[in-house]
């Protein structure tokens, strides 16, 4: 089902191969209530789920502070409770494998970072092993990804420049340039380059920002409020249509501009990665 | 659209555990699907004909004349040389091997066949799981992807393990957390300790699995593999 495409990544196909990009919105009034923008991933996932197509959802959920977890969500309730940023890598291995192989689990969809798209891609296709378990994954939805943090450090650094302490955080987002750190008594702006540092060395590595190996990579639009969807085979472009024509998102496809921002953003990491592995060939 | 002409497949077996035959024993009804299989399950099979693939299961015993020469012989004999497993394409546990093994008992000395012929694509796993070999073939015949430049990148590379992925990786700071490698791992020998993998070195058998699936080291290979093309330090040496 990976699609009659080929999987490339590289300076000329910076986002890979795909069937069509669009930008969509969440129409589900639970979703709007929760003040977040786009929320088309929430709201497809929420189709899938309520039409049976798939009877569960792997994705991270916060556990304590900016810790994340991975979570076998069964409800759309769960789904909901999920949604949002998580700020560290979540180490899907804890558990993963037994939450997959459990009988009442038969299809279920993958929601991860561009790395864990690629890992469960390549066991999807290639498996390398007997007691490989990636058959129950229906749909791989990979999020845009331009790095993760090393929470610890990051979180030291904060405590250092701005005495806020790490569990007093409640949540971080990207506003532009900018990241808004939310925490119990108020709200700090602080410029997205002082925290670039602290990106984990491995991801700048990585020329994967739109996970070229999931069926659909999604992440907000940097034009506008907007989620932008990229389909990779037949299958997720049924899939995002249909969620459309059931009223769960609204859909029009990607203007020119939204496609060159992600492109740029793209080659920008493709870019970065390969100066950065030239350092360790 | 005119029928499509199969290709011949010749399947052949150095020697070893016989996991990787047998394993591809259970993917013959779907590979004589797409392709004419020559396998000394299916009778006797002839080296002095040319195959479009070859797929090669097995390490090499470097001690045995015989097996050295068939190998070449199949080289010359075949478009595309398949190391299938961990043994014939990374060395695998057999590196480890004191005597005991076939061909002969007294034979110790074991090596990834891509030591000693040019091989094409190389997948390890201890052993890999049937459906591989049919995915493998539809990709090669598409020509292109992320996937088959991993496996042509890992036949330049006779010893991959989990030891190399702690030092390329993990130890190297490249290492993110995903946990890509400890899913991978046949033996558990990976554990994830602070969110970072760490080895157990006596539970390591050196397939190779985890090497490839780690979405940074699978980078790595790429990228190197494709300097050794460029350098062609590998083409002008005749192997």
């Amino acid at each position: 089902m990976a699609g009659v495409q080929p999987i490339v990544l590289d300076v000329e196909h910076p986002i890979g191969t795909y069937v069509n990009i669009y930008e969509a919105r969440a129409l589900d009034p639970r979703i709007a209530s929760m003040r977040r923008k786009g929320g088309a991933v929430t709201a497809i996932l929420l189709y899938l789920l309520e039409k049976g197509i798939i009877d569960s959802v792997i994705v991270a959920r916060k556990k304590k502070g900016l810790k994340g977890e991975a979570f076998l969500a069964k409800t759309p309730e769960e789904v909901l409770q999920a949604a949002g940023s998580k700020w560290s890598i979540v180490p899907y291995t804890l558990g993963l494998k037994e939450k997959l192989l459990s009988p009442d689990v038969r299809k279920t969809a993958f929601v991860g970072l561009p790395c864990q798209a690629q890992f469960l891609r390549q066991m999807k296709m290639f498996p390398l092993m007997e007691s490989d378990f990636s058959r129950k994954i229906y749909l791989i939805i990979s999020l845009f990804c331009m790095g993760t943090f090393a929470v610890e450090s990051f979180l030291n650094y904060m405590h250092r420049s701005y005495r806020l302490q790490p569990e007093d955080i409640v949540n971080i987002e990207v506003v532009k340039d900018k990241l808004l750190i939310i925490h119990r008594s108020g709200e700090l702006e602080i410029d997205i380059s002082e925290a670039l540092p602290y990106l984990q060395h491995g991801c700048l590595t990585c020329p994967d920002y739109t996970g070229v190996f999931a069926d659909i990579s999604a992440g907000r639009s940097p034009e506008s409020d907007y989620t932008v969807l990229i389909t990779r085979n037949k299958l997720a472009d049924k899939i995002v249509k249909d969620a459309a024509g059931e009223g769960y998102i609204e859909l029009h496809e990607a203007s020119v501009k939204t496609m060159d921002a992600i492109l740029e953003k793209g080659r920008e990491k493709v870019f970065r990665s390969y100066k950065y592995l030239s350092a360790v060939l | 659209m005119a029928q499509e002409e199969k290709p011949d497949i010749l399947v052949y077996d150095l020697g070893g555990c016989e996991g990787c035959p047998l394993s591809i024993l259970r993917v013959y009804p779907q590979l004589s699907r797409i392709a004419n299989v020559y396998s000394r399950c299916l009778g006797p099979v002839d080296l002095n004909r040319e195959y479009d693939y070859a797929v090669i299961t097995g390490p090499i015993c470097l001690n045995s004349v015989e097996h050295v020469e068939n190998l070449k012989k199949i080289r010359k004999k075949s478009k595309i040389v398949i190391a299938y497993g961990s043994c014939a394409s990374v060395g695998g546990i057999i590196l480890y091997a004191r005597g005991g093994q076939e061909p002969r008992p007294e034979h110790r000395i074991y090596a990834p066949i891509s030591r000693v012929v040019k091989v094409d694509y190389s997948i390890p796993g201890c052993p890999p799981a049937p459906q591989m070999l049919i995915s493998l073939i539809n990709c090669i015949k598409r020509g292109k992807g992320y996937f088959l430049d991993l496996f042509r990148a890992v036949s330049y590379f006779p010893k991959l393990s989990g030891f190399d992925l702690m030092d390329e990786v993990v130890l190297n700071g490249l290492c993110v957390g995903c946990g890509a490698c400890i899913l991978s791992c046949p033996t558990n020998a990976l554990q994830m300790i602070e969110n970072r993998p760490d080895l157990i070195p006596e539970k390591c058998i050196r397939c190779g699995t985890c090497t490839v699936r780690c979405p940074r080291f699978s980078q790595l290979l790429i990228r190197r593999s494709k300097l050794f093309e460029k350098s062609r330090l590998l083409t002008s040496f005749e192997r």
